[in-house]
């Protein structure tokens, strides 16, 4: 059963099958759960949950990185774990951001309600990742076009979080939280295919559990963000 | 790597994001304040019912219906249009005049009917009631709200700016921005629209930020936007500091009151100034900006602190304890670049007379009088007794000696003993002729050597007046 798992693809970082070969250092947890039938793949993912949105807290309590909430850079990243190649899913993020923004100017005219402008906003957004994987094609860039439709559809929604941002807090703002989200994906990406990690979940899947407690520290700080000394820097000159 | 302590350690003194809403929002708003923070009409309601002056309201709109059965003839010819639930300043429609009709829109109407009212806007363009009525539906449809809530639209009062303000404000009405803590006036920045902020005092928007010293109510330093330390109106010469706040202990008391209406421990709360009314409530704040720390080179958390606990009964002791605590800045200031010291009216002095004889006491500042005068008694107890009971013997009064020689009028006061010389002092009260002593003077820790005049000051309530010859290392401010 270890053989077929979809996220094992040529190319992918999250190769769970080559790293689990010997079968060395396998929790008993992990074993039931295989024998019950729960791809190991699932459960790797279902583990390293707890661990990415840890890293997401961490980015907004301790350095001020604010991202669009928790759900947005989480499912962002684990579209990137689904795509073969980091570039594509990059380059799909971009696209999807860089259409939205454009959109936010071409709709302003029409001065139409919420919903329907993000409808709007999403087809294009679809029509345009459609031209794309097809340019992506004809440029012999097959990894591209063979990029899974899940992740794709992820990416295209997290357009309305962003729309959400222009209207609420302006465009350079919103920009702001895309890039802010993207470099929480990235981060989140690179950790949950950390081969070491991944071994250290499938020997010690209790360890998962000291996010709590972590999450608990987070919750109660209330020191200054790493940002904030940037951001009061001229203040700080001046306290004595 | 001490340096980086050091920054570290007086990072503590600052309220950041995590502060704020862990340490400050959660404890001090409750959810209901919180919500009739973000319900304009309401709170102005309850303000007003708390005796706190408000832009008036002219009338609502909650329905479509409402909309279209509206009397456009009872606005008057300049208002503010808002939503309800508005924020960040968005959605407001201002107008400043209603454009007289013109012949051929009255040659349009039917018989006996009024044509429809047409106002301008600030940027001098005309609006209809047609777009109005636009811009309304919009607001009713949620358009501006939080989360596309359905909304309420609804007309206020006009604000004229103040004439102080002008050079300074582009488009819009600055307003004053104070942290109330505890009923505790913690901190406060003038916040002035700008181009970039598109007439929004808003510093998010990209307004500019002022931060003013609470005691005398005099701006300090300019931040722009979020960040960025100016000195002047970006494109001008105006310089920012040094602005004098009209009404500065009416506006704090008005903050503090309005905390007390809204029953939320820990706010801000914007105040506005009309030409005409003065200090006007504009809006209580649930979740204040941490910028103003910038704009006054402070941190609020250090100042937090310092109060939690205090109990204080009434709001006029609250800018009281606010304005002592954490005003000041500016006074030193002055005193750092005029290389003078900063008084009031009264002062606190210690006299040192003969014999190291010393008496504290309140003087009074008198930059109409030369000399420095004491009163006989206060003479006595600096150790002048001889001085004072050989003067009193002297009957001789200014006409009766005002013709005579120096040398003769000399001779009638030199037997005196530490008498030091006699002078002609002119006063209100007429002119007279006095010994003077040689005594010193302390005075906010200044030590002044001097000759000071002796008279009869019984009948006055300051025993000591310090006259202009011994104030020139000082700078008199007549507020404090």
């Amino acid at each position: 059963m270890i053989q077929n798992l979809p996220v094992g693809r040529q190319g992918s970082k999250l190769e769970i099958q080559n790293l689990l070969d010997p079968m060395e250092n396998v929790s008993p947890l992990i074993k039931y759960f295989i024998e019950q039938g729960v791809p190991l793949d699932t459960v790797i993912l279902l583990l390293i949950l707890p661990i990415v949105v840890t890293l997401i807290a961490f980015f907004r309590q301790v350095i001020g990185i604010k991202a669009f909430g928790i759900y947005t850079p989480a499912i962002v990243t684990f579209a990137f774990l689904a795509i073969p190649q980091l570039r594509y899913g990059v380059l799909i993020f971009c696209v999807v951001i860089l259409v939205g923004m454009l959109l936010r100017f071409a709709l302003k005219g029409l001065r139409i309600l919420y919903l329907p402008r993000v409808a709007i906003t999403l087809s294009i957004i679809a029509f345009s990742i459609l031209i794309l994987l097809s340019v992506g094609g004809a440029m012999q860039r097959t990894g591209l076009a063979a990029v899974s439709i899940f992740p794709i559809l992820i990416m295209i929604t997290i357009v309305e979080k962003f729309v959400a941002a222009q209207i609420e807090k302006g465009n350079r703002a919103a920009v702001i939280l895309a890039i802010e989200t993207l470099i929480i994906s990235l981060v989140g990406y690179y950790l949950a295919s950390w081969p070491a990690l991944i071994k250290g979940i499938v020997a010690f899947p209790w360890m998962i559990l000291i996010t709590i407690p972590i999450n608990i520290f987070l919750g109660k700080w209330d020191g200054l963000r790493l940002n904030e000394y940037i951001r009061f820097r001229e203040v700080l000159k001046n306290l004595k | 790597m001490l340096e980086m302590l050091e920054i570290f350690k007086n990072g503590n003194k600052l309220l950041g994001m995590n502060a704020r809403n862990l340490d400050y929002i959660r404890p001090y708003n409750r959810k209901r304040a919180k919500r009739l923070a973000d319900d304009k009409i309401l709170s102005k309601r309850m303000l007003k019912r708390g005796g706190i002056p408000v832009p008036k309201l002219l009338a609502k709109i909650k329905s479509v219906e409402e909309l279209e059965d509206f009397d456009w003839t009872s606005l008057p010819s300049s208002f503010a249009l808002k939503p309800n639930r508005g924020y960040g300043g968005g959605g407001i429609l201002v107008v400043y005049g209603r454009k007289k009709p013109s012949r051929k829109d009255i040659l349009k109407c039917e018989e006996g009917e009024i044509p429809q009212p047409v106002w301008v806007k600030s940027d001098g363009k005309t609006i209809t009631v047609d777009d109005i009525k636009n811009h309304i539906l919009n607001i009713l449809d949620g358009a501006f709200s939080l989360a596309n809530m359905p909304d309420i639209a609804f007309f206020e009062e006009r604000l004229t700016l103040l004439k102080l303000f002008k050079p300074y404000a582009y488009k819009g009405i600055p307003d004053i921005r104070v942290i109330v803590f505890n009923r505790i006036p913690v901190m406060a920045m003038l916040r002035l629209p700008t181009k970039e902020s598109g007439g929004k005092a808003n510093l998010q928007q990209g307004g500019i930020g002022v931060g003013i010293d609470l005691a005398t109510g005099v701006t300090t330093t300019a931040v722009l936007g979020k960040g960025n330390i100016i000195d002047y109106v970006p494109g001008t010469r105006m310089l920012l500091s040094g602005i004098k706040i009209p009404y500065w202990k009416e506006m704090l008391l008005l903050a503090v009151k309005a905390q007390e209406v809204s029953g939320m421990g820990f706010l801000g709360a914007d105040v506005a100034i009309d030409r005409e009314r003065g200090p006007v409530f504009l809006e209580i704040n649930a979740r204040p900006g941490l910028s103003i720390q910038v704009a006054n080179l402070s941190g609020l958390k250090e100042r937090l602190e310092r109060i939690k606990g205090l109990k204080i009964k009434t709001a006029a002791r609250g800018v009281r304890v606010g304005r002592d605590l954490f005003g000041g800045e500016v006074e030193e200031e002055v005193e750092e670049i005029s290389g003078r010291k900063v008084i009031g009216t009264i002062e606190k002095i210690k006299l040192i007379g003969r014999n190291n004889k010393t008496v504290e006491l309140e003087a009074k500042i008198d930059t109409g009088a030369g000399f420095t005068s004491i009163d006989t008694d206060l003479a006595e107890q600096l150790g002048f007794e001889d001085t004072v009971r050989e003067y009193q013997k002297i009957e001789s009064t200014y006409s009766d000696i005002i013709h005579l020689s120096k040398k003769e009028r000399w001779s009638i006061y030199k037997h005196i003993p530490h008498l030091e010389s006699t002078v002609v002092v002119n006063s209100a009260s007429g002119s007279t002729y006095r010994p003077t002593i040689k005594i010193t003077v302390v005075m906010d820790g200044v030590i002044i050597p001097t000759k000071v005049t002796l008279i009869n000051r019984a009948h006055l309530k300051y025993p000591i007046i310090i006259g202009k010859r011994n104030l020139k290392k000082f700078l008199i401010d007549v507020s404090k």
